[in-house]
């Protein structure tokens, strides 16, 4: 398949390990993999706090830059930000266009899951993990069904790791209680948002593992704060670099 | 009370200031959140042993939206059913009338001492210290509510209004207020001295009134549930029986009160059911029984199609449990009378302080717990949307908002910026840094920067 | 304008779609619903006399007036030593009251009484402890078969009752007893 990468601006400039991996995995799958020029912020940093004429220029400059673009599919390691393109673009552009490329965008683990999974992989990656199920991945997305919800459980996240040889996946106690980084919630609720970090990356350490495991990049760039401060040992990984790790 | 809105320093009074404070006894604040997580914990367990649940919370969604979307009809039919059974009722706009009309009512018979049982309703309308005011006891007996009553402090959760507080606390006011030994603690002694206590409140009372759990329209019944018996106690001693209610707690027949019924426990404390369950369908003979349906700014809240399903809310309380939030910050951060989810869904348009809408990271588990399938977390989104428009955001977003998406939609600026804070954070030492990266360094270690961003590499490594 | 035309108004400015009563068709759990009430009610904290009947009610109301206690009974064929007194407040040293039930819920272990066999309303809630005489093929699977076979006639009051009063006001403990009865105990006949 042909895909178009959205790497979003957190990614791109703070994290871009998460990227790479994104990227080879893809490729070390067979796929074609592109990337737009002239990505900007899908504007969730403004729409959280209700301002929606702040983000509108970010998020069209955004759109454009996959409007036209010839793909399959547009993949993003991010869930917090697909979900935020998806009701931004939806709500600054109703054309067929626009419509056209929210039809295509996928989160990574959902992709991996849905359309492309992975037949095999070569290599083993024996280590006890930690699974961070993120809010937007579990309840916006359903990567996993959430912890409230009753009845028949399913787990897209666990399902497109548990392939991988010796790996063992293991949850924190209060399974998919928030991190606590909510965004500007960080810097606004200082406070709070830290204690539920600290809580969070205690939990995660609880389970012996070796790596926090998640989808959720920005969870993870705040969790590793957080671990660093309280000197846990246990390190972040996002799941693209475990699955390219073992591919 | 002593509890009142400051309006003069609303720095102060914003969610983050008060939920800093309460963060400080980090000891306090794990004892807080565990015990709503075990109330968490025993929900999912009692929700987990009914295999229908999820189509209970749909029901419960589908019942409550059709009776909004037909609530003149059924207001009216209850009315006309009530007045069949011998009940009176009256019909309040907002807090005020509602305390002047119970005033009235207690004054015409006399009334000195009331008891009362559970009303979020009264607390919304402050009738405590109305009725006080004019010379009338009132008597809270649930055993929360008037420890609280006694403390002189409002609840700070609407199911279990104290839980913010220790034994040793309770015992100490006990005995203070009612002379229970000096140092005792033991839950099952203060509860038998709080039983003796109110039992004597209960049968010198003059009249009683309760809260409402659901009206029921096709019966002109009203049902109110609770565990210690003190509703039904209070009801049924006195002749003279007052219950208010909310435009919203009305539900068209027995079967959607059925359905409500099997929800409403579990998903606030894990039991399968509250110990009592009381259909009040008339008045005792030589008695007298009236109901006040309140609205209070229920209408107002119809207008708008999203905060309109805030009105489907039972208060259980499921939401407060489940709050990660609200478990860190406590029932008294939240400036309204409801605290967590529901009551910033419900608080938010008074809320003077613009803070509480962002007392929240949106995580969604409010709207995954919720039994009648309230929105919460877009609720909640959608005020911070109808501040924004208002003008009226907190910490200083009015005037930086419009900058950051300036500087996100320029790539240029962003990667300009980027690139001198990733050569900064590698070079410049922590303690340099950290000051400067406000809330973020002063919790966390900053992150490690990368050499490049994703793009530079790309370029380098990828393109042609 | 009166207040209730006001808020009937008001409604008439409501942004909600119109919405359909759903119909409510839940399965029952059928099986063993002796077993199931006697779970839910060991659960409220109250105990279930599957054996005897209304002999061994008669017979514990025996040993209680044998013990000095203040019993009464509106429950036909159970004798006790107190009549129904003019004032609901008099019954206000009313060890135990043995009072009749209609529809038991398994689900929930709660038991639905009306007040054509209370006497005065307040009786299953001012008595120290309650006993509920309750007919086994009375017991129904969920709340949904109970809201189509309970009584409540206009200007009545019924009540559903799941085990003796309780309270976990005081830092989450269970406390059994609160304002209500302090106990609560099953026949079934």
């Amino acid at each position: 398949m042909k895909i178009a990468l959205f790497i979003p601006c957190l990614v791109n400039q703070m994290m871009p390990d998460v990227a790479i991996a994104t990227l080879e995995l893809l490729e070390k799958l067979g796929h074609q993999v592109i990337l737009p020029e002239g990505q900007t912020c899908c504007g969730q940093p403004m729409t959280n706090s209700g301002c929606f004429d702040a983000a509108r220029s970010t998020t069209l400059k955004l759109l454009n830059a996959f409007k036209g673009v010839e793909c399959d599919a547009i993949v993003c390691p991010a869930a917090s930000c697909l979900v935020a393109a998806k009701e931004n673009f939806h709500e600054f552009d109703s054309s067929p266009e626009a419509q056209a490329v929210i039809d295509k965008l996928y989160e990574l683990t959902e992709f991996l899951h849905d359309i492309a999974p992975i037949p095999v992989f070569r290599k083993p990656f024996a280590h006890k993990i930690s699974l961070q199920l993120s809010c937007h991945g579990i309840r916006m997305l359903s990567l996993a069904t959430p912890s409230e919800q009753m009845g028949p459980r399913f787990n897209k996240v666990e399902a497109v790791l548990a392939k991988i040889a010796g790996i063992e996946i293991l949850y924190p106690d209060r399974r998919d209680e928030c991190c606590g980084f909510g965004g500007t919630f960080a810097v606004d609720e200082g406070a709070v948002s830290a204690k539920m970090g600290k809580d969070k990356a205690q939990a995660h350490a609880a389970t012996g593992a070796k790596y926090v495991v998640g989808f959720d990049p920005s969870c993870l760039l705040h969790l590793d704060g957080m671990i660093r401060r309280q000197q846990l040992p246990i390190e972040i990984r996002h799941i693209a670099q475990v699955l390219n790790a073992a591919l | 009370m002593a509890y009142q809105h400051n309006h003069g320093a609303v720095g102060s009074q914003v969610h983050a200031h008060k939920a800093d404070i309460f963060c400080r006894d980090e000891t306090r604040v794990d004892w807080h959140s565990k015990a709503l997580w075990t109330l968490r914990e025993k929900r999912d367990r009692a929700a987990g042993s009914i295999p229908e649940w999820e189509q209970l919370r749909q029901l419960g969604s589908d019942i409550k939206l059709h009776t909004l979307t037909n609530l003149a009809q059924y207001l009216e039919i209850f009315e006309q059913n009530c007045l069949a059974n011998g009940i009176k009722v009256h019909w309040a706009r907002d807090g005020a009338e509602h305390n002047r009309i119970v005033h009235d009512i207690l004054s015409s018979h006399k009334v000195k001492k009331l008891v009362k049982s559970k009303s979020m309703l009264t607390e919304e309308c402050h009738l405590n210290p109305y009725l006080e005011q004019r010379g009338i006891e009132v008597i809270d007996t649930d055993l929360g509510e008037r420890i609280i009553q006694l403390a002189k402090m409002p609840p700070s959760h609407i199911v279990v209004p104290a839980i913010h507080m220790k034994k040793e606390e309770v015992g100490d006011l006990f005995h203070e207020k009612l002379g229970t030994k000096a140092g005792a603690s033991d839950p099952l002694y203060l509860t038998r001295a709080a039983r003796a206590h109110l039992r004597q409140q209960f049968l010198s009372a003059d009249a009683a009134m309760t809260g409402v759990n659901m009206a029921i329209a096709d019966k002109g019944a009203v049902v109110v549930c609770t565990n210690e018996g003190n509703a039904d106690m209070g009801a049924n001693l006195p002749k003279l029986q007052l219950h208010s209610m909310g435009i919203d707690k009305v539900v068209p027949d027995v079967d959607s009160a059925a359905v409500l019924l099997r929800t409403l426990a579990r998903n606030a404390t894990g039991q399968p059911v509250t110990t009592y369950s009381a259909f009040y369908r008339g008045p005792q003979p030589e008695g007298e029984m009236h109901i006040i349906i309140v609205d209070n700014g229920r209408t107002e809240m119809l207008k708008d199609k999203i905060l309109a399903e805030s009105l489907k809310c039972i208060r259980c309380g499921g939401c407060l449990n489940t709050c990660p939030v609200y478990r860190r910050s406590g029932g008294y951060s939240y400036n309204y009378t409801i605290p967590g989810p529901i009551g910033i869904a419900v608080g938010a348009k008074l809320d003077d302080t613009n803070s509480i809408a962002w007392a929240c990271t949106l995580c969604g588990s409010c709207t995954y717990i919720c039994p009648t399938k309230v929105p919460l977390d877009k609720i909640i989104f959608h005020h911070r949307r109808l501040k924004a428009e208002a003008g009226q955001l907190p910490y200083g977003k009015n005037g930086y908002m419009p900058l950051v998406g300036k500087f996100m939609a320029s790539p240029t600026m962003l990667n300009c910026s980027m690139s001198m804070a990733r050569t900064a954070l590698r070079i410049l030492p922590g303690s340099l840094l950290k000051p400067f990266s406000g809330a973020w360094g002063k919790y966390r270690e900053l992150p490690v920067a990368p050499n490049s961003s994703f793009e530079a590499w790309f370029k380098q490594h990828r393109s042609l | 304008m009166s207040s209730k035309l006001e808020i009937l108004n008001a409604l008439k400015l409501s942004a909600l779609m119109n919405h359909p009563m759903p119909s409510i068709e839940v399965a029952p759990r059928l099986e063993n619903l002796v077993g199931q009430f006697e779970t839910n009610l060991n659960a409220v904290a109250g105990t279930l006399h599957k054996e005897g009947g209304i002999k061994a009610l008669q017979a514990k109301v025996d040993e209680l007036i044998a013990q000095g206690l203040q019993v009464i009974s509106l429950v036909e064929g159970v004798t006790a030593n107190r009549e129904m007194p003019p004032t609901a407040h008099e019954l206000k040293d009313i060890d135990y009251a043995v009072i009749p039930g209609e529809i038991g819920v398994a689900e929930n272990g709660a038991i639905w009484v009306n007040n054509k066999n209370l006497g005065h309303r307040v009786t299953p809630f001012i008595c120290e402890n309650l006993i509920l005489a309750l007919p086994t093929n009375k017991i129904v699977p969920t709340l949904h078969q109970a809201a189509k076979e309970i009584t409540l006639a206009s200007g009545e009051f019924g009540v559903f009752i799941a085990g003796p009063s309780k309270t976990a006001d005081i830092e989450q403990a269970l406390v059994v007893g609160a304002h209500g009865a302090c106990s609560s105990n099953v026949y079934l006949l």
